[in-house]
């Protein structure tokens, strides 16, 4: 019975950074229909920031995110005039030439960071990062809680957003029903603009939480980005909600398998890819029509 | 157009084979290295150039090679001797992976094979059948770097070969038309899947022999080396910037490759920069050339020709 | 006269989500026949060619085809019995010359030809279809003309017994449509039942031997021309529609 309360209790402070985490690479596919995977090279320079500002600073990480998000934010917006303009195809599907050359721009964030703060392994440790307290019995890092809090925060500030501003009703009009969005008078350009600046802010403020949580290299976040696929494929983008839910999934299947199995710490990222495969193969109907993985099943032309 | 590169490939296939009375050993490593950079990037390009079903996980295929050879190696078998059961393994993974991966569509299934290649290169890293982490070294004695070299530089030509051959083959018209439309392709009778599965088996074969060279050169072999991710990307990089889906791509690719490598590891501050490389040489040709070199020397050679007639409508050269 | 149809549809439906596209379908087809498909936009003309030839899986019904049942079968395996379709919005392999295009229905369509027979073969279409000049020229630069009439080569060239031709005649002109008409006999003079959907109605009504009409996914009518312009359900269905009106004399 502990095992249970442990599993649900870890799960859901999984979750909140996990759906932050996928929302990033939700919102810029569901608007643009663009595969960013730049979203870890982003993630991953989220966390050196937060640890530039740690270290060169002393400023608390979480106090951080309020400065990494709005930073984040015109990043995105900046790449997207370079680079995600080129990008945008009109919604016939994602293209693998997005594919490659979001990949391509990971790996220069890579290099980046390798020459700015060498490949050494960094962390961040505050006076509060070893401290830990008890949840209906299960013991609970400190950080692990604070990052829990300021998903939350940011997935109900999220939500806010899409609900009310214009720009916001007009991204999730984009994201379920393009062609019908683009015809009512939706500027395109300023809708992708948002969509990047929101999907790269995301990153940047689940890279700065990570690295709360996690010791990182310029090499981080690739795991993570497989995870942030696997959510969106469970849960669907076309909602905080259903990425919320996708993420709540992988969460428990994750600390389930590693509290109820045996297997090995080192193994568990091969499940979660084995798990991305699999979700990705096995379902058909069912989910939110989404990425349209099924070969003749699907349109008629 | 074909007879050209076909000319130079007999020539500089000539000039390979004869190399070794010629150069020195360092020249006929970077050689080595050369061809194995052909060979991996011909076989990638039979399912990603030809079927354009781009992989993100052919280190797996590499690893299977390689680990093969060590494995039965050390338990006494010759290591030349590996090489088909190597190939073997490595084309029957390729098809169960392929059952469930082929029902994704272009961009998804890149995304599931970096998953499988993740998986394969964890599982390499755990179990302490294949070594664990640690890796695996070959049995002493009976290394002959001429017959290495030897054997790597004739699976090149083969891959090249084998390439020209799928390609004018009704075979290769099948792949060519599921990359241009799928579901076109089916409509007409073309059983995509099988010749999905078919394109990935014979390519995961033909990069599991290399493998199994690269084990027996190398005398130890790693998960961090064989199966690792950089390599999965260097394949794809190679045919892509040289040109996918053509037959001098792969290897224009793999040698622009080598020569950049070997100038980068020449300058000391430039040894970490490759993947700024990478990443740079993907974005610049995903932006202004998707169809690497030989796009862009065709592109050229259609513009010098218009230039001199009359305009009229384009005919371009679909060899 | 042989009793058994080529192809004998029962009871066919296809529901998209809420959208019921076809709805009790039946209909039979006799070899040899030219047998026309009209209706409305949005009628499911074309998702039923698409069941026919499994594009699509049919939601219900029973497709017979030279007597077995083909409902469920995947696209490869239909065409390999010898049933294939053309599409409505062309999808010429681009990068492939108009004879590469043409020998892929040939090397793995019903007939499974290789080497130089295949090569005749696909010249002899070529032929036939008026492409024989322009068979080295890359597809993606023919007009849409040509790009018909590449469809319809293709699919030629997979030895069908019995055709499915999804509105061959959008966008051509009149003389071309009179070219397309007679094409369409020919290919029936070759021994190659046709199905075919078209809007130019009068171009249907004369060359079918028979008709059936759709609309809402509902079999209304159907027989041969010359009852079905005069169907008073079928005249109701083009009432406001701006396809040309329907005449007694094809």
């Amino acid at each position: 019975m502990p095992e249970l309360v442990s599993v649900a209790v870890n799960s859901l402070l999984a979750a909140g950074l996990y759906a932050t985490m996928a929302y990033g690479l939700a919102v810029i596919y569901g608007v643009m229909r663009i595969i960013n995977l730049a979203h870890a090279g982003l993630m991953m320079l989220g966390a050196y920031v937060t640890f530039t500002l740690f270290d060169r600073f002393g400023l608390d990480p979480f106090v951080g995110l309020a400065l990494t998000g709005p930073l984040f934010f015109l990043l995105g917006v900046a790449l997207h005039r370079l680079v995600g303009r080129r990008l945008a195809r009109s919604g016939a599907g994602p293209s693998m030439e997005s594919l490659l050359l979001t990949f391509g721009v990971w790996l220069v964030l890579q290099n980046l960071a390798y020459y700015v703060w060498s490949g050494d392994t960094q962390s961040i440790l505050t006076g509060y990062t070893l401290k830990s307290v008890a949840i209906l019995g299960v013991r609970v890092g400190v950080p692990s809680l604070l990052v829990f809090g300021a998903s939350a925060v940011s997935l109900v500030f999220l939500n806010v957003l899409l609900r009310t501003t214009y720009l916001g009703k007009a991204i999730r009009a984009v994201t379920q029903n393009r062609d019908a969005a683009l015809l009512s008078g939706v500027d395109a350009d300023r809708i992708s603009a948002t969509a990047f600046g929101l999907g790269t802010a995301f990153a940047g403020l689940a890279g700065g939480m990570l690295s709360t949580l996690y010791a990182f290299t310029p090499d981080f976040g690739r795991s993570f980005l497989l995870k942030a696929f696997c959510i969106i494929v469970l849960g669907g983008m076309e909602s905080v909600t259903g990425v919320a839910v996708g993420a709540l999934v992988l969460a428990i299947l994750e600390n389930g398998l590693a509290v109820y199995t045996s297997v090995p710490t080192s193994f568990q990222d091969a499940v979660s890819f084995t798990l991305l495969f699999l979700a990705l193969v096995a379902f058909p109907q069912g989910l939110p029509g989404l990425f349209s993985r099924f070969a003749r099943r699907g349109a008629l032309h | 157009m074909k007879a050209l590169p076909a000319s130079f490939g007999a020539v500089a296939a000539a000039a390979a084979l004869a190399a070794p009375f010629v150069l020195e050993r360092g020249t006929l490593n970077d050689l080595w290295s050369l061809a194995l950079g052909v060979i991996l990037a011909s076989a990638w390009n039979l399912l990603g150039g030809f079927a354009g079903q781009v992989s993100l996980g052919y280190s797996a295929f590499l690893g299977i090679g390689a680990y093969t050879t060590a494995l039965l190696s050390l338990r006494g078998v010759h290591p030349f001797l590996t090489l088909p059961l190597g190939a073997l393994l490595a084309a029957l993974f390729s098809i169960v992976i392929g059952l469930p991966a082929f029902r994704l569509r272009g961009p998804y299934f890149t995304i599931a094979t970096i998953g499988v290649g993740e998986a394969v290169r964890v599982s390499a890293a755990s179990v302490s059948f294949t070594g664990g982490s640690g890796g695996l070294r070959m049995p002493a004695g009976s290394f002959d770097f001429q017959l290495n070299y030897y054997s790597m530089v004739v699976l090149a030509i083969l891959s090249v070969v084998l390439a020209a051959a799928v390609r004018s083959s009704a075979f290769g018209h099948a792949l060519a038309a599921i990359r241009q439309d799928i579901d076109g392709a089916e409509a007409l009778g073309v059983h995509s899947t099988r010749f999905k599965l078919a394109a990935h088996a014979l390519s995961a074969a033909v990069v599991a022999l290399a493998g199994s060279l690269y084990a027996i050169n190398f005398q130890y072999i790693a998960p961090g080396s064989v199966f690792d991710f950089r390599l999965s990307l260097s394949i794809v990089l190679m045919p892509i910037v040289g040109g996918v889906g053509t037959v001098a791509g792969p290897v224009l690719g793999a040698l622009v490759f080598s020569t950049l490598q070997i100038k980068l590891l020449a300058v000391p501050a430039l040894r970490d920069a490759y993947l700024l490389l990478y990443g740079g040489l993907l974005i610049l040709v995903m932006l202004y050339e998707p169809k690497g070199l030989v796009g862009l020397w065709r592109r050229l050679v259609a513009r010098a020709r218009s230039a001199g007639s009359v305009r009229g409508p384009e005919v371009s050269d679909a060899g | 006269m042989p009793a058994e149809p080529l192809l004998s549809v029962r009871d066919l439906s296809k529901r998209f989500g809420g959208l019921l596209a076809l709805d009790g379908v039946h209909f039979e087809v006799a070899r040899g026949e030219i047998f026309g498909v009209i209706g409305p936009n949005g009628a499911g003309k074309t998702t039923l060619f698409a069941c026919l030839t499994g594009s699509l899986p049919p939601t219900r019904g029973e497709i017979r085809f030279l007597g077995a049942r083909i409902d469920g079968l995947t696209s490869p395996a239909v065409v390999a019995r010898g049933l294939v379709r053309t599409h409505q919005i062309v999808r010429p392999f681009r990068e492939m010359t108009v004879e590469d295009n043409v020998s892929v229905g040939a090397h793995f369509g019903a007939g499974r030809r290789r080497g130089a027979d295949a090569r005749r073969r696909v010249r002899e279409i070529l032929e036939r279809t008026g492409l024989a000049p322009r068979a080295t020229i890359s597809a993606g630069t023919l007009t849409i003309g040509e790009l018909k009439r590449l469809e319809i080569a293709r699919a030629l060239a997979t030895e069908p017994t019995a055709i499915c031709l999804d509105e061959v005649m959008g966008g051509l002109n009149p003389s071309e449509i009179v070219g397309a008409m007679a094409l369409i006999r020919s290919i029936r003079d070759a021994g190659v039942t046709v199905l075919m959907i078209e809007h130019h109605v009068h171009a249907v009504v004369g060359v079918s031997d028979r008709i059936l009409v759709l609309n809402f996914g509902q079999r209304i009518a159907e027989g041969p021309p010359r009852e079905i312009v005069r169907d008073p359900e079928v005249v109701a269905a083009y009432l406001g529609d701006d396809s040309v009106p329907v005449r007694a004399d094809g």
